[in-house]
């Protein structure tokens, strides 16, 4: 029992850091809180139905998702975000508003073209359960960690491997110093955004296996949970949000497993958050200075 | 359209505008990021109906429904010290989360049932929607004299310093840690008492009513009137209360308007429709001065004087 | 000459980092005294210690015989030390006339008390006006903060000094990022205070303006002082020349 619960909040935990990286990304090079990242994950799981039940092959359903989306993003980054930052004297609040009306509209957009009842993948792995000794592995998860591992993996590539990244390391670091040296801060700003709301999509795909039921309210729950988990992780830091991810994963799973304690599941994070902002207001990774 | 459909639509514009109002103290005077005023809407609502449930007087239960709020809104403003923009505007969002869940669970507040309130009596009259819009353009109407005085008071000066520059603020004598925390204190009482009215109008309340699209939809009045003015946040509360109700005949697509409206005004006009910087108020202010001339300030004399040429000029001090 | 601020021992260590380390100096009523020093030596730092921006680490402030380090920022307003900053923070929301009163208000900011009086009073007014013209600004008093130039915002700077009566006037680089003919009308300005037997402390990076306005230098290295005397003396330092313009090779 104890083991079956620690799997599944690795999974859910897994989930929620991709979900989460995304925002994380963003926030590293603009700042912006963005919640239209549940949007991304909303479309992303959609539109993975739709390739999936037209084509029958699940991999082509989270390419062309994860790219479609992707694309969307650098999309909203180039005609929505950039020109609402470019504006001197922006209140802090103002792109944080402009995320929650664009994440609106994405969930009733969806909400209107593809009907408010709910699509189920019914995606068939062959076996329902793989049991090694006493554990029972359900077959999801296992796409679900080894998924998030390789996404992970080619994130970390390419943040320290390429130019790319470098110049996403270094626009994160300090945008006007990097700009003075010379690193191409647009670029940076569209490589979050393409890999912020593909990986997005792919997170939404992989609950939607997981769960097998989509409905277009999919991305509410994801769309605060991730605020809490991005500023848990210190807000723009990839290595802190998949630990935030993790550690929200398992004390929703375990609280609500083996306490009974009043506040519902979904409001965990924020209690998490809020105890630990009042004792480390910088963030579980945050650099102490950055101000 | 019958006269109690109209007074309804009144009493529930007059009710957001003076939660507008009170988040406008704290986001668009003090300049502090606040998304979970139905947080402290939801306070106040729930304290003010659990009092008269209790057989006590309406009045009172506004003015309690006020300083519990206000103190709840003290330990936020405190909190609010410690942390940057950016983490006050996520941990006001997961406040408004955590008291939503709370008002949902706890027994007090009713749990998933919510609460039934009774309509009040005052001064002999049995509230019905006429009185309740009467009753809240009455405080709308001193809320908005108390503020106009504010912001001629060094107190809004003090505010206006912080929203600019709280370094700046500090290095001519402003005590910003103080002032932020009496921003929020009276911001988030304000917000109280309207949650107690709200309560009370309505009958019947539960935590759907307190949830974060309802913050949001406040920060939506503020953002499109424009923030830091008095006519902002009043238009925006009135055209977003009547906007639903005339898209009732596309009730399918309301939301969907709702949230195209938000972003397209953000994108092209962050400072509001009728902030003092939007091309919208500057031409109906330039329309307004062709019948009657703003009177000249005192640093509008100055400059002019100065143009004239009748100082001492010190050069073209401009060039840097 | 009597002395207005003592500073004792000043060490202000961020970590491991000693910014400021172990920093004495004397200003005195009616005296302009420089702080010149090497890019990182410490000058801002020793101001913002010196201000309250920073709780200093360790030693002592004197104002007039009255201990006041480690007193808040708003609290040193208020006492009479009134600061610069070297990247200007102006109020861009509010008009040139306006950041002016707002400084203005240095002693009536009580918090809730506050509420109570009104700002824009005759006699403030008249103030901010008789500051305005002395500090060149009539021009822009009814523009925005944010729609004026660079050149303004640091005499706006330098005028929200000066309205608040300070005992202790400190510019932090009012001259950084203006062209000649703005810092010649800046120098003009800090001459123009001089003759009023102001006691002003300045930073500033432009060594010949520091040499002609200053009664007197203290050069800053490292966190600490190397050197300290008047323009000519300081001038001729081997110390001084040193560190600015590091040491000459033996071969």
């Amino acid at each position: 029992m104890f083991t079956q619960q620690l799997m599944n909040a690795l999974a859910i935990g897994s989930v929620y850091a991709l979900t989460a990286m995304g925002a994380t990304l963003i926030y590293g090079i603009l700042g912006i809180l963005d919640i239209a990242n549940a949007g991304a994950y909303l479309i992303g799981a959609y539109l993975g139905w739709y390739i999936y039940y037209g084509t029958g092959s699940i991999v082509l359903a989270f390419v062309l998702s994860i790219v479609a989306v992707g694309i969307l993003g650098i999309l909203i980054q180039k005609f929505i975000y950039s020109p609402i930052l470019a504006k001197p004297n922006t209140l802090s609040i103002i792109p944080l508003v402009a995320a929650v009306g664009l994440f609106t509209m994405s969930s009733d957009l969806v909400r209107l073209i593809c009907g408010p009842y709910s699509l189920s993948y019914n995606f068939d792995f062959g076996v329902t359960s793989i049991k090694i000794g006493p554990v029972v592995l359900v077959p999801a998860w296992i796409l679900i960690f080894a998924l998030t591992a390789v996404l992970l993996l080619i994130l970390w590539i390419i943040l320290n491997k390429t130019k790319l990244g470098l110049a996403w390391r270094a626009t994160a670091n300090d945008p006007e110093i990097a700009k003075v040296c010379g690193v191409n801060t647009n670029n940076a700003m569209a490589l979050s955004y393409i890999l912020g709301y593909g990986f997005a999509a792919a997170a939404g795909i992989m609950v939607g296996i997981l769960y097998n039921s989509i409905t277009p309210a999919l991305g509410e729950v994801p769309s605060y949970k991730m605020l809490a988990i991005i500023v848990l992780g210190g807000l723009g830091n990839p290595l802190g949000t998949v630990l935030a991810g993790l550690i929200i994963g398992f004390t929703e799973v375990f609280l609500s497993a083996y306490t009974s304690i009043p506040i519902p599941k979904d409001a965990i994070a924020f209690v998490v958050l809020i105890i630990m902002l009042l004792i480390k207001p910088e963030g579980l990774l945050g650099q102490k200075n950055k101000i | 359209m019958n006269s109690s459909y109209l007074f309804s639509i009144l009493a529930t514009a007059s009710i957001f505008t003076l939660l507008a109002l009170s988040l406008n103290i704290i986001t668009g005077y003090a300049g502090q990021a606040m998304m979970g005023i139905a947080a402290f809407f939801g306070i106040g609502a729930y304290t003010a109906a659990i009092i008269t449930t209790h057989d006590g007087n309406f009045l009172l239960a506004l003015l309690a429904a006020m300083i519990v709020s206000g103190v709840f809104g003290a330990v936020l403003g405190v909190i609010s010290l410690r942390l940057q923009a950016d983490f006050l505007a996520i941990t006001t969002i997961g406040i408004n989360f955590v008291m939503a869940a709370v008002f949902n669970s706890l027994k007090i507040t009713g749990g998933t049932l919510g609460l039934t309130t009774s309509k009040p009596v005052i001064f002999g009259l049995k509230m019905n929607n006429m009185y309740f819009f009467i009753f809240t353009t009455i405080l709308i109407v001193i809320v908005c004299l108390l503020i106009t005085k504010m912001r001629h008071s060094w107190f809004g000066m003090a505010l206006a310093s912080i929203e600019n520059d709280p370094g700046a603020a500090r290095s001519f004598g402003i005590n910003v840690s103080k002032y932020q925390i009496l921003a929020f204190i009276i911001g988030t009482a304000l917000a109280g008492l309207t949650g107690g009215i709200y309560s009370h109008r309505m009958g019947f309340i539960s935590s759907t009513d307190f949830a974060f699209v309802v913050s949001i939809q406040i920060v939506s009045m503020c953002v499109i009137g424009g923030l830091g003015t008095l006519r902002g946040p009043i238009f925006g509360a009135v055209v977003l209360t009547v906007l639903p109700e005339v898209l009732r005949f596309a009730d399918n697509y309301r939301e969907l308007v709702y949230a195209l409206l938000l972003v397209i005004m953000v994108r092209f006009m962050p400072e509001g429709l009728l902030g003092d910087d939007s091309p919208v108020w500057k031409f109906l202010v330039g329309l307004f001065r062709k019948i009657k001339p703003r009177k000249k300030t005192r640093a509008d004399l100055i400059a002019e004087k100065a143009k004239a040429g009748e100082y001492e000029l010190s050069g073209e001090g401009g060039q840097a | 000459m009597e002395e207005l601020m003592r500073v004792e021992g000043l060490k202000m260590y961020f970590g491991g980092l000693k910014a400021i380390d172990g920093f004495d100096l004397v200003i005195n009523k009616g005296e302009t005294l420089g702080i010149i020093g090497p890019n990182g030596a410490g000058k801002t730092t020793l101001f913002n210690a010196i201000c309250g921006v920073y709780k200093p680490t360790d030693g002592k402030v004197i104002l007039e015989g009255k201990e006041v380090q480690g007193t808040p920022a708003f609290e040193m307003a208020k006492l009479g030390i009134a600061r610069t900053f070297q990247i200007s923070k102006p109020l861009r929301g509010l008009t040139i006339f306006d950041n002016i009163v707002a400084a203005a208000g240095v002693q009536e900011y009580t918090g809730i008390g506050s509420y109570f009086h009104k700002s824009h009073t005759k006699e403030v007014e008249d103030k901010v006006e008789a500051i305005i013209h002395e500090t060149g600004l009539s021009e822009v008093a009814n523009k925005k903060a944010s729609d004026v130039s660079l050149g303004y915002l640091r005499r706006l700077e330098i005028a929200r000094v000066l309205v608040t009566d300070p005992k202790l006037i400190m510019l932090d680089e009012p001259c950084a990022g203006l062209s000649n003919f703005a810092i010649n009308e800046i120098t003009e300005l800090i001459f123009k205070l001089k003759e009023q037997n102001r006691s002003i402390v300045l930073i500033e990076h432009n060594l010949p303006l520091t040499m002609r306005v200053c009664d007197r230098i203290t050069v800053l290295s490292y966190g600490k002082k190397i050197c300290e005397g008047t323009p000519e003396y300081v001038k001729n330092d081997e110390q001084v020349i040193e560190a600015y313009l590091g040491k000459e090779d033996e071969d």
